[in-house]
C-alpha cells in the first residue's frame, strides 16, 4: 500500500466515507511530494478537529445522531485527559511537600507564586469537572435505575473499589517488613513502589474506563451534553495554566536553588530535573488532548445546534 | 490542483484542497455532480452562485477604488 493511502487513513471515518475514493484517485494520478504529505496530514488534524465535515451525505436524523456521539466521546476524553492530568499533579505534589521544596517555595517569590497557580489552577480545574460530570452521573443513575439496569451502577461504583484497593496496597509495605519476612532488596524495592504505582495507575485506568462506559451507554440527554462543554473549557484553560505554571516552577528552581534541581529529590530518590520533565511532558500531553478534545466538541456542539435550527 | 496552479502561481496541497471543498459542499455553495473513473467533478450550486458573484462585486468595487487613488497620485 502506498504512503497517500496510510495518510488517507488519518481522516475520520465519516469523512473518508464521503471523500476517500476520489481523493485516492486525484493523488495516483502524481508521485506524493513531501509536502503534499504534510499538506495532507494537516487536512487530517483539520478533519478530525471539525467532525462536521464530510456530513452532507447523511439525513438530518444521522447528523444529529453523529454529531451528539461526537459531542459525548469528545467530553469523554476530556475527562480521561484530566485523570492523567491528575496523575501527574499528583507525582508533582509528593515531589514538593518536602522540606527543601517548602523552604524553595517561601525564599523564592518565582517558586512560591508558580506553586501557589498550581494549586489554584488544580481546584479550579477540579470545580470545572465536577460541575460538568455530577449533572452526568446523576443521569446515569436515573437512565439506569428508571430502566432496572444495574450495569451501569456496578460501574460508577468501581471508581470507589479501585480507590479502597489501591488504599489497601499502602498497607503492604507495613505488612512485609515484618520480622520473619526476608526479602531480597530488589524484591523489597519492587513491591514498595512497584505495587504502590502500578495498583495507582490501573486504578486510575480501571476507574476513568468504567465511567466512561457507564456514559456511553447510558441515555443523557443532549442539553445536559452541551452544558457540560462550558465547564470542559474552564477545565481545559486551567489545566494549562497549572502546566504552564508548572514550567515557571522548574525554571525558576534552577535558577534560585540550582542544587536542588540538579539533585535527587525527585520521586521515590530519583533526578529532581528528570522527575519535574516527566511530571511536564504527562500534563503537556494530558492538556494537549483536552484541548483537541475540546475544540471537536465544540464543532460538534455548534453542528448539533445548527441541525436543531 | 494543476488547474489552480496554472491560472494562479500557488500550490494548492490536497489536504487544503479537500478541506475546502468539505466546507463549501457543508455550506452548501458547491455540490457534487455524478462521479466518472473514480473522480468526482463539483459545481456551483445557485447559493453558490450568488455568494461568489457578491465577493466578485465587491474585490471589483475594491480594486477599481484602488486604481482611481493610484491614477489620481
Amino acid at each position: 500500500m502506498k504512503i497517500q493511502h496510510y495518510l488517507v487513513r488519518l481522516y475520520p471515518h465519516t469523512w473518508r466515507e464521503r471523500y476517500e475514493d476520489e481523493l485516492l484517485a486525484m493523488l495516483e494520478q502524481r508521485s506524493l511530494s513531501f509536502t503534499d504529505g504534510v499538506n495532507l496530514l494537516f487536512g487530517a488534524l483539520d478533519a478530525q478537529l471539525h467532525p462536521h465535515l464530510g456530513t452532507t451525505g447523511m439525513s438530518l436524523y444521522e447528523r444529529i445522531i453523529h454529531m451528539f456521539a461526537t459531542l459525548r466521546r469528545s467530553l469523554l476524553t476530556i475527562f480521561c485527559a484530566y485523570i492523567g492530568f491528575i496523575l501527574a499533579g499528583w507525582a508533582f505534589q509528593k515531589m514538593t511537600e518536602y522540606d527543601d521544596f517548602v523552604e524553595a517555595a517561601r525564599t523564592h517569590s518565582v517558586v512560591g507564586l508558580s506553586f501557589n497557580l498550581v494549586v489554584i489552577g488544580a481546584v479550579v480545574a477540579l470545580l470545572a469537572v465536577l460541575a460538568g460530570g455530577l449533572p452526568i452521573a446523576v443521569a446515569v443513575i436515573r437512565s439506569a435505575l428508571a430502566q432496572k439496569r444495574r450495569g451501569p451502577l456496578l460501574l460508577l461504583a468501581v471508581p470507589v473499589l479501585a480507590f479502597a484497593v489501591f488504599l489497601g496496597t499502602t498497607f503492604l509495605p507495613e505488612a512485609l517488613h515484618r520480622p520473619g519476612n526476608h526479602l531480597s532488596p530488589v524484591w523489597q524495592l519492587f513491591l514498595d513502589r512497584g505495587v504502590f504505582f502500578g495498583t495507582l495507575i490501573a486504578a486510575a485506568v480501571a476507574s476513568a474506563g468504567s465511567v466512561c462506559f457507564a456514559v456511553a451507554r447510558s441515555e443523557i440527554s443532549e442539553k445536559l451534553l452541551r452544558f457540560a462543554v462550558l465547564p470542559s473549557i474552564l477545565a481545559t484553560i486551567s489545566m494549562a495554566l497549572v502546566l504552564a505554571a508548572t514550567i515557571i516552577w522548574g525554571l525558576g528552581l534552577r535558577d534560585g536553588v540550582p542544587q536542588l534541581f540538579a539533585g535527587n529529590d525527585g520521586l521515590v530518590g530519583s533526578s529532581t530535573t528528570g522527575t519535574w520533565l516527566g511530571i511536564v511532558i504527562a500534563m503537556a500531553i494530558a492538556t494537549l488532548l483536552a484541548a483537541v478534545s475540546l475544540i471537536r466538541g465544540l464543532s460538534a456542539r455548534s453542528a448539533l445546534r445548527n441541525a436543531a435550527a | 490542483m494543476e488547474d489552480v496552479e496554472a491560472f494562479a502561481g500557488v500550490h494548492l496541497g490536497p489536504g487544503t484542497l479537500y478541506g475546502a471543498i468539505a466546507r463549501l459542499e457543508a455550506q452548501g455553495l458547491i455540490e457534487p455532480l455524478e462521479a466518472y473513473e473514480r473522480r468526482r467533478p463539483y459545481r456551483l450550486t445557485d447559493t453558490g452562485i450568488a455568494f461568489l458573484q457578491k465577493q466578485l462585486t465587491g474585490l471589483e468595487t475594491f480594486a477599481s477604488m484602488g486604481l482611481q487613488r493610484l491614477a489620481s497620485r
